[in-house]
């Protein structure tokens, strides 16, 4: 690919311009994904860096600390208590006291299975007394990895305020030295309501989404190195254990008995990305027309247009979806009116082939995402500057000319992040193919991969099917569920990386 | 100014720890009386039975209380869950689920392999097996043991049809029913493309069979199916006949008389719909026969049943009284008073040869197409998944016999496939000799414990004397024992068994 | 709404013989919305029609009913859908109002403050927004069950998992707060404001309109959660939102005698979420265009 100065770009033809920024698009693919891999290493190497500063500083807090920074090491908050911060003091103590009875409790306990995951399963036994048969259970896989991970997070979290408690005990044995005030409990609360504000307001918030969202992903990634499954359960019929990578080797690896796995995958994968692309697209560009058309001066009863269009929103999908689905069925309202018109002899396959049912649902799909679009492109209409349309008008310009200049560019250059946002929620669009296909029809190719895969089921309905499906293969759904992952994140990365309107958020400010 | 908020952070989630640290609590009976009624007393337990039985379920619990005489008072939740989710739900959390469940028989062996059914006493099972049809004791057990308790024997399918489009004497032909429906423009219902459980009809009417072997824990062995055979290969061509129609509608469900449907292949659940929508048109036949090569076969079906499961307990008094429980819900009067208020058809050989039973039309015609079924036996749950395809694949084939082929082909590709092993499996390493009361008869598993050690899983009482070899892959082309001989215990002891490869050889040591 | 939106060319469209096509083209606009607004308006009149048709209970392949009436309506009274309708009322009402503090401090705070872990922690949840929920349920189920709040009591349940990780969806409010000049906050400060106060007097009453976006959005997603909502309550009524309550009404030995009463029940259920969009719209516009798309 030649990289053309600006004065020679100017020189191209429309055409070679377009098929230039397309080729410089790909092409700068491979350098986006070197940048992010760079980025990572050197994320890594600051870090270990970090880390490594943090232990001279450790070091030296020790060599340089008097009795009392000392004794901060074994006792937290000692550094705080005998410097006047009792507030401090007391909460890292206290701290510092749970932890260590949570360890010697319950946490050493986890931690020590953690590694096997449980050595005893289930075990029966007649009792002829009762003449029937009594069960008794013994470790549990699933709750050893569950608080084995939260222990884990828990040392984290006391290794992390251990640390500050150290630099804390530091800074109050420098100010002591100096002569200096340090700062009371009373200072502590009033900068939480000003200066540092900041950790006020994120505390909540935070707290929700490590318990809710961190933990249970990571639980879940791990889950895709063990067997964990229906007949796994870990507690009522036998232990799950650590099986390595081999889950990934099932539905990755090219040969063997892997086969049925990695190429439902492929497929699932390459459908999921079509299906994204159209649903995203179309929605786009026909949610900008309506929105066009609604809003041309002329057109009366804006606000009624806009309602009907609405109200499709405000019905839960899993109502209007069901219902569309069964219009769409063979023996259907539509094709019932079709047929009853004379316009077809035979009913039309909507649902029952791969190539219909896949054009079904994008078609479908448009009837639910539109009247969104058209909200936000109204939006984004009026706030385009009225002056860019006066100048043109003045230069001629024909409404198509005065679309394709401006209103689009501009939408473009607005709404870029909200179409990748978009396209990765339609990558994970569970309600609209489950409420209307289930998956199907059918896919016999893909038959023998767990989960009954069908011709329109998206990787997420798959992860779906998986759980739920006959052998529950847990560990399947992780895979499938961390493959996910990587496809998206590859996709926003490469995107968020090409993208100029996201890169500086100060601009618009 | 550090961190507060760190503390606050790790804080909460100490008490969020110590509040997860609290399991939820067994009910145990409450009182003990006299040695004479051993099982008397209280018990909290949850049900689960579909809506339209929850009711009698309730009413049907309150007799037990009063009429049973070992003391037994059982204060049950009846929660409705249909029988058909009965299986996913259960197993999606078997502490949470019921003490005592309704299920269908094709779920029968996800929830053994899952560890949510107990299996039946010596006496309960005796008495059990004597009362009630074989074919649905057979559905309910595993080599011989009973691990639920059969209820009903109607969970089979047969054929509606609507007079006024399909005249009587066509419903014996599947090429002249689907002629008046196309004739008519009417849909012929006929559940082939998603459902496996309806799509075997076709295999079963040409005498193929799908037959899974388990050993006694429920796990699956191996099968036996020769659905990619000739006889295979008729039912795929009749099939094609059926979902190559336009008029062909795969569906199982009665209110589709009222979307155009004049055929309606479904079980005794639908009649009453279908009585309300056909009324006097309604009419009810065997599955009909269809013609390849100039013979008739009469399509099959699979005969199946409802059950009900028992979850196992910790607490033997405790199950001995659910066991109790459910065995009384299954016994011959409770499934006549079924029938009376349900028409749910009875499993049991004394209700069954009720003359009032075999006066319900529905039922009759059950009964006749179950002389063409097979009975469901124990189908491992990938097969549903599996089997369903066929119908798409024969439909896609366009009927050439080379694709009709191709489609079963794919079909046994895919079976042999579930009990194909992985590499490591293929390659693991297992005990076999004169140990543990077998005599060169069984492997014992061992675990992979670092990059050339094996450790039995199961620890051995050995005797001085007792031989033994390790063999990889459970056969004998690669084996370890003393050298190429076996290898020769010297002490008495309770040992784990330790095998250290290096290269091609290995040594055995006892571990204490 | 109109008057502002005059990006189109009325002044050239003002020459003459411009006057004909514009009648011409505004004629075609209109078919093309009438029979769009027909397309989008036959499936909510079906699933209504269906509401009231007392004849028979299940599926039919008919529109309009033979016999009309309230029948469905009055019978949803017999069944637990009331129980099921006041769990999702209470859950959507309290996640909206927690949902929304949350996601206010979050993005507020990302917006306005700078400190050493922002960038970090916003590519953080980023990264982290980009697993599939799906993936988590079972996980969520198992550690809200250990915390007693499945099945019966999945209510409380719910609303902790809803507004737990809401602090992710700070995205479009954050875009708006950054609309809001940073000149007003320092003027403020100047005056002696602390930070809660410049949040609490001056920028919450300029975000109406996102404040009422996070309330409306937030109160919307509950009433068609019947994925999750299904796996915590676990087959017990008493747990149940109105989506799995409805949903359960077309199992297989359920459907033939609920269908019609799930298409009332869906129609309650459309009302108040409808009559609060339409009341709202506006915000929803202003909300999401001034934040999701920084406009």
């Amino acid at each position: 690919m030649a990289n053309y100065s600006d004065l020679e770009y100017l020189r191209l033809s429309k055409g070679q311009r377009f098929a230039y920024k397309l080729g410089h698009f790909f092409t700068s693919i491979p350098s986006a994904i070197g940048r992010l891999f760079a980025n990572i290493g050197r994320g890594i190497g600051k870090g270990v860096k970090g880390i490594g500063k943090s232990l001279g500083d450790i070091g030296s807090t020790f060599r340089n600390g008097d009795g009392i920074t000392k004794g901060s090491f074994v006792i937290m908050g000692l550094g705080n208590l005998a410097r006047g911060q009792i507030l401090r003091g007391i909460l890292f103590l206290l701290f510092e006291i749970v932890f260590i009875f949570y360890m010697v409790t319950t946490g050493a306990y986890w931690l020590s299975m953690l590694p096997s995951l449980g050595h005893q399963g289930p075990a029966q036994e007649y009792n002829p007394i009762y003449d029937t048969y009594v069960t008794t259970y013994h470790d549990n896989s699933f709750k050893i990895l569950l608080y084995g991970v939260l222990t884990i997070f828990f040392i984290i979290a006391f290794i992390y305020t251990w640390r500050v408690n150290l630099r804390q005990a530091k800074i109050n044995q420098e100010m002591r030295e100096k002569g200096l005030r340090i700062k009371s409990g009373k200072d502590d609360l009033r900068s939480l309501v000003d200066e540092s504000f900041y950790k006020t307001l994120l505390a909540l918030p935070l707290t929700g989404i490590i318990i809710f969202t961190v933990l249970p992903i990571v639980f879940m990634i791990l889950v895709a190195f063990t067997n964990y499954d229906g007949t796994h359960d870990g507690y009522f019929n036998s232990l799950f254990s650590w099986v390595g990578l081999e889950n990934f080797n099932t539905m990755l690896s090219w040969e063997g008995g892997g086969n049925v796995y990695s190429a439902t995958f492929g497929e699932v994968l390459t459908w999921t990305l079509i299906w994204a692309f159209f649903a995203t697209f179309s929605n786009y560009f026909l949610g900008m027309f309506v929105a066009m058309m609604i809003n041309k001066k002329g057109i009366k009863f804006k606000k009624g247009w806009r309602t009907i269009l609405v109200l499709t929103i405000a019905i839960p999908q899993f109502i209007s979806l069901l219902y569309v689905s069964k219009m769409f069925a063979k023996n259907g309202i539509v094709n019932g009116f079709l047929m009853d018109m004379g316009w077809i002899q035979t009913a039309l396959p909507f649902f029952e082939k791969a190539a219909w049912a896949r054009i079904t649902v994008i078609l479908i799909n448009i009837w639910i995402g539109i009247p969104y679009l058209m909200l936000i492109v109204t939006g984004i209409l009026m706030n385009i500057p009225a002056d860019l349309y006066e100048s043109a008008k003045i230069d001629g310009a024909s409404g198509w000319k005065q679309f394709t200049k401006i209103t689009l560019p501009y939408m473009l250059f607005i709404t870029g992040p909200y179409l990748v946002t978009q396209f990765t929620g339609n990558m994970n669009n569970f309600n609209v193919i489950f409420l209307l296909t289930g998956g199907g029809p059918t896919n016999p190719n893909a038959s023998g991969a767990s989960g009954s895969v069908g011709y329109t089921d998206l990787l997420v309905t798959w992860l779906f099917k998986i759980t739920t499906g006959a052998e529950s293969k847990y560990y399947l759904a992780s895979v499938v569920g961390i493959l996910i992952f990587v496809v998206v994140a590859l996709i926003t990365l490469i995107v968020y990386n090409l993208l100029p309107s996201v890169k500086n958020e100060e601009d618009f400010q | 100014m550090k961190k507060v908020l760190a503390i606050v952070l790790a804080l909460v989630m100490v008490f969020g720890l110590a509040a997860c640290g609290n399991g939820g609590g067994n009910t145990t009976p409450q009182n003990n009386t006299a040695d004479d009624k051993p099982l008397a007393g209280t018990y909290k337990i949850k049900v689960w039975a579909a809506e339209n039985n929850q009711d009698l379920t309730k009413k049907q619990i309150d007799d037990f209380n009063k009429t049973n005489d070992m003391g037994i008072v059982i204060e049950a939740t009846v929660e409705p869950v249909s029988e058909a989710d009965a299986g996913t739900n259960m197993i999606t959390d078997i502490e949470a689920g019921p003490d005592i469940y309704w299920f269908a028989q094709d779920q029968f062996a996800r929830l053994v392999n899952a560890g949510a059914l107990d299996k039946l006493g010596t006496g309960a099972s005796k008495t059990v097996a004597e009362a009630n049809d074989p074919g649905v004791v057979a559905a309910g057990s595993i080599n011989g043991q009973l691990w639920a308790y059969p209820a009903t024997s109607d969970n089979g399918y047969f054929m509606y049809y609507d007079k006024s489009v399909v005249p009587e004497a066509d419903v014996k032909s599947l090429e002249k029913i689907i002629a008046d429906c196309e004739a008519a423009k009417k849909y012929f219902a006929f559940e082939a493309q998603t459902s496996a459980w309806y799509l075997a009809s076709w295999f079963f009417g040409t005498g193929c069979k799908s037959e899974w072997e388990m050993d006694n824990d429920g796990k699956y062995t191996g099968v036996k199916d020769d659905f990619n055979s000739a006889n295979g290969l008729i039912a795929a061509k009749g099939m094609y006949k059926l979902v190559s129609s336009p008029f062909h509608l795969s569906s199982s469900k009665g209110a589709e008389f009222e979307s155009g449907a004049a055929v309606v292949v479904t079980g005794m659940w639908d009649y009453d719909v279908v009585q309300k929508i056909l009324g006097d048109n309604m009419g009810v036949a065997e599955l009909p026969s269809f013609e390849v090569d100039g013979k008739q076969y009469h399509l099959g079906s699979f005969n199946g049943c409802k059950l009900v499961g028992v979850k196992p307990q910790t607490d033997p008094k405790k199950g001995a009284a659910l066991h109790q429980l459910a065995q009384y819900l299954t016994d011959y009067d409770r499934q006549m008073e079924r029938f009376n208020t349900l028409s749910w058809g009875p499993a049991n050989l004394k209700a069954q040869s009720d003359d009032k039973v075999k006066a319900n039309p529905g039922l009759a015609t059950l009964f006749a197409q179950n002389a063409y079924s097979q009975p469901q036996g124990q189908i491992h749950g990938s097969w549903w998944d599996i089997g369903k395809v066929i119908a798409d694949d024969v439909k896609a084939s366009g009927g050439t016999e080379e694709g009709l082929k191709k489609a079963l082909q794919n079909y046994q590709d895919k079976i042999d496939a579930l009990f194909a092993m992985s590499e490591e499996e293929k390659n693991a390493w297992t005990v076999i000799g004169a140990v543990a009361g077998s005599n060169w008869d069984k492997d014992f598993e061992m675990k992979k414990e670092g990059e050339n050690v094996w450790k039995s899983v199961d620890k051995f009482d050995l005797k001085a004397g007792d031989e033994f070899k390790c063999r990889q892959g459970k056969n004998w082309d690669v084996s370890i024992g003393n050298g190429g001989d076996n290898y020769k215990v010297e002490a008495d002891g309770t040992y784990t068994i330790v095998l250290t490869l290096s290269g091609d050889s290995g040594t055995i040591t006892l571990e204490k | 709404m109109s008057k502002k939106n005059d990006y189109d060319p009325s002044e050239i469209q003002k020459r003459m013989g411009m006057k004909a096509k514009n009648r011409i083209s505004n004629t075609v606009i209109y078919v093309v919305l009438v029979i769009m607004s027909i397309v989008w308006l036959i499936p909510f009149f079906c699933i209504v029609f269906q509401s009231f048709r007392v004849e028979s209970t299940w599926m039919a392949g008919y529109v309009f009913p033979q016999k009309w009436g309230f029948d469905n309506y009055i019978n949803l009274a017999k069944t637990d859908f009331w129980k099921w309708y006041t769990n999702t009322f209470i859950i959507a009402v309290v996640v909206a109002a927690l949902q929304t503090v949350i996601v206010l401090c979050m993005s507020y705070t990302l917006s306005r403050f700078r400190f050493k872990i922002r960038k970090g922690l916003m590519k953080f949840m980023l990264v982290l927004g980009l697993f599939p929920g799906m993936l988590t349920m079972i996980i969520l189920y198992r550690v809200l069950k250990d915390l007693g709040m499945t099945q019966a009591n999945a209510v409380p349940g719910l609303i902790l998992v809803y507004i737990a990780s809401s602090g992710m969806g700070y995205y479009v409010s954050k875009g708006f707060f950054d609309t809001v000049p940073k000149t007003l906050d320092e003027a403020a400060r100047i005056d002696g404001a602390t930070r809660a106060q410049v949040l609490w007097k001056i920028i919450l009453p300029m975000a109406k309109p996102i404040v009422i976006y996070t309330i409306l959005t937030a109160f919307m997603g509950p009433w068609g959660d019947f994925v999750f909502a299904r796996y915590i309550s676990m087959n017990t009524s008493a747990g149940m939102n109105v989506a799995v309550g409805l949903q359960s009404w077309l199992s297989l030995d359920q459907i033939n005698n609920r269908y019609t009463m799930f298409c009332a029940g869906g129609v309650v259920v459309a009302i108040p979420v409808t009559i609060l969009f339409l009341c709202l719209q506006k915000y929803y516009v202003e909300g999401v265009t001034g934040g999701a798309v920084k406009g």
